[in-house]
């Protein structure tokens, strides 16, 4: 299935993206989503689609706008 | 006493006279520094009613025990006076050498009292206090005052300025210094323009008192490095706080058009990878390894310092997505000494209120070159529309009416910082209980509400996290006096703050010693707030009405439909009232107070208001 991801602040240039559309398993989870784009899962981060907070084991779908940020702080 | 000079530095620029008084141990053990003194001095020292533009009211930097040694991130200072824009206290922190500098020249405290017979450059060096004429840089802007002194001090000097904005008594001009740093948001470069005080200029040449300075050394050094080490590792400072734009965007708390929507299309344009590829310079404050200004060419050529909140309320909420253009006016912001914030929301008030039919003019939303005008109007107050842009959004929206008081984007005054709380329940509590009005820097807790929380709870839970950031950003970090970046940034543990404290102090703090300081503060903050407002209700404590208003919705994206309940609201701000102690109307019980051992001062609210 094909969703896109948007990567937001320093983790754009650990995954060496900021946006893109990419085609994965279906079911795949936030955490294998994480391990996919090979981000490190220690790494404090906030998973949302489509504006929403994902849980790390809830499974993704097809379309999904899917951004990963940083935990900001608000400055 | 270690840690303190023990000494006040009292200047009068009436009679151009200067006093070093002492304080003792236990004035330093209950207030700390920064915040917690300046708060303390001006209740004792300021009567009620006192007109904050007047010469009766006082002008004060207050330093901590750690501010100026080198540690993480120590090179800030705390402005504060009775605010032109608020009516009580008002305060803001902002990078200066003057921290290191006024404890080198033996000093936690300045304050400034009185009104200079001519425009003035105070110049303190050690005990050596000088009142030299400043009319050759009146009238010019903050860059080529502080160039000013440069060519005759040197770079080494502390320095605060103001720029037109505080000379003309605009309402939000802030006080300015070294390339980029800004502080003092409710009006604090006014006061000084209200005194005729254009630049204070600070040589320190003795050490600064610490129990074990060699301990202190090693520790405050190291954990410097350590700190820098994190940033490399985690990349934060390759766009420092501008990423969070593109957070803001997706989960829908941009402010984007007076706050009216929540997300834009074209946000990108703005963004941090934007501005990172922009870069031409990066700037910050003393004693920090994270430096956090990236600095760009504007439209004009310019050297402007971004963060996020300039692209947030320069840009995003006034639907200018052009860098280069975002980048002018918050140059000319800079320049002028006035708030990058509350001049975003002033100038989408009023191009809402044109949209809206509450007063008529030629603004629009996306005109950045009128808005250059418009900024250059407000610093010099010139003409009617100049004199009324100066005045900030709420008294525009007094003078406007036809109900634009809803949408003039702050809370008691101060304009609301770039998020946009439409519906983010906790945030809008944030910013409704800020101690001095709807400042970002006391609790931000809006990913908290998104990962950890339903967005839609109103429970107590949000509003314990108010109140645990409260005490740290808006407590801790404030009369210490440091950065709280290392911290909420990168995750530096909190327990090394304790550390510094009792290395530089001698003494044998944890954080809940810090917690009760913090909770002594926001106490006397809100008895100041009594004291000039008998009348207070809880209404005082509400964000702006518009983000209850359902007509107001988002039409798409994530929060379609939704705004904040008010009815709710009212039931998370009673939350934080009955946690902190306070109140139906916001105010410390007696109780409390007693508790926070504030008797004397609660007698003193209690000749102008009633305590429960």
């Amino acid at each position: 299935m094909k969703i896109k991801i948007k990567m937001i602040g320093p983790l754009m240039y650990e995954a060496g993206f900021s946006e893109k559309e990419i085609e994965i398993p279906a079911a795949t989870t936030a955490d294998a989503l994480i391990d996919l784009i090979k981000i490190s899962r220690q790494r404090p981060k906030i998973v949302t689609r489509n504006g929403k907070a994902v849980a790390p084991g809830e499974p993704l779908e097809e379309g999904d706008k899917i951004a990963i940020s940083p935990i900001y702080s608000g400055g | 006493m270690y840690g303190w000079t023990g000494h006040i530095l009292r200047v009068n620029l009436s009679a151009k006279s200067h006093k070093k008084e002492s304080f003792n141990e236990d004035f330093a053990k209950k207030w700390v520094g920064g915040r917690g003194f300046a708060v303390k001095i001006l209740y004792d020292e300021l009567k009620p009613g006192v007109d904050p533009l007047g010469p009766d009211n006082k002008f004060i930097v207050a330093l901590g025990p750690i501010a100026g040694i080198p540690a993480p991130n120590t090179g800030k200072a705390v402005v504060a006076a009775k605010s032109p824009l608020t009516g009580f206290y008002g305060d803001g922190n902002l990078g200066t050498r003057v921290s290191e500098q006024l404890r080198k020249a033996g000093y936690d405290v300045l304050i400034v009292e009185g009104k200079a017979d001519r425009p003035t450059m105070l110049y303190i060096e050690d005990d050596k206090v000088e009142f030299l004429p400043a009319d050759e840089v009146w009238g010019q802007g903050t860059y080529a005052t502080n160039d000013w002194i440069y060519g005759r001090y040197g770079k080494g000097v502390g320095v605060l300025n103001i720029g037109q904005g505080g000379e003309n008594l605009n309402r939000y001009a802030v006080v300015r210094s070294l390339e980029g740093r800004a502080g003092g948001r409710p009006g604090m470069g006014a006061v000084m323009g209200s005194k005729l005080l254009k630049a204070i200029v600070v040589k320190g040449t003795k050490p600064i008192p610490q129990a074990d300075p060699q301990a202190m050394k090693a520790l405050g050094t190291g954990d410097l490095k350590k700190v820098q080490q994190i940033d490399k590792q985690t990349g934060w400072s390759i766009q420092s706080t501008t990423g969070v734009l593109s957070f803001c965007n997706e989960v829908a708390g941009l402010p984007v058009r007076n706050f009216r929507k929540t997300h834009h299309p074209d946000a990108w344009k703005i963004d941090g990878e934007r501005l990172n590829a922009a870069r031409i310079a990066t700037y910050g404050c003393p004693n920090c390894t994270m430096r956090c200004g990236i600095t760009i060419h504007d439209k004009e050529g310019h050297e402007s310092e971004l963060d996020y909140e300039n692209i947030g309320l320069l840009g995003a909420n006034l639907e200018i997505f052009d860098l280069p253009q975002v980048g002018s006016l918050n140059y000319l912001c800079d320049e002028y000494g006035l708030d990058t914030m509350s001049a975003g929301c002033v100038l989408s008030f009023y191009a809402d209120a044109i949209d809206h039919g509450a007063t008529s003019g030629d603004f629009k939303f996306g005109d950045a070159e009128r808005a250059k005008e418009l900024l250059r109007l407000a610093a010099h107050r010139e003409g009617k529309l100049g004199n009324l842009l100066a005045e900030g959004s709420l008294r525009m929206a007094r003078e406007f009416g036809r109900g634009s008081e809803a949408y003039a984007m702050q809370v008691k005054g101060l304009e609301v910082a770039a998020y946009n709380c439409k519906f983010i329940p906790g945030q809008a509590l944030a910013f409704g209980v800020a101690a001095i009005g709807a400042h970002h820097r006391e609790a931000w807790i809006i990913t908290f509400e998104i990962k950890n929380t339903t967005r839609e709870s109103y429970g107590p839970e949000k509003a314990a996290k108010v109140i645990e950031l409260q005490r740290i950003r808006g407590g801790m970090f404030e009369f210490m006096v440091a950065c709280r970046f290392p911290w909420i940034e990168l995750g530096w543990p909190l327990e090394n703050y304790p550390k510094y404290f009792n290395t530089a102090t001698g003494l044998n703090w944890g954080l809940e010693d810090m917690w009760t300081t913090a909770d002594r503060i926001y106490a006397m903050i809100k008895l100041h707030f009594l004291r000039e407002f008998p009348d207070v209700t809880r209404k005082a404590d509400f964000p702006p009405a518009v983000w209850f208003d359902p007509l107001n919705a988002d039409t798409e994206g994530p929060i379609a439909g939704q705004v904040l309940d008010a009815e709710k609201y009212d039931g998370l701000l009673q939350h934080y009232y009955d946690q902190r102690g306070y109140d139906r109307r916001g105010i410390p019980t007696k109780e409390t107070l007693k508790k926070l051992d504030l008797l004397r001062e609660a007698a003193e609210a209690e000749k102008y208001a009633h305590l429960t």
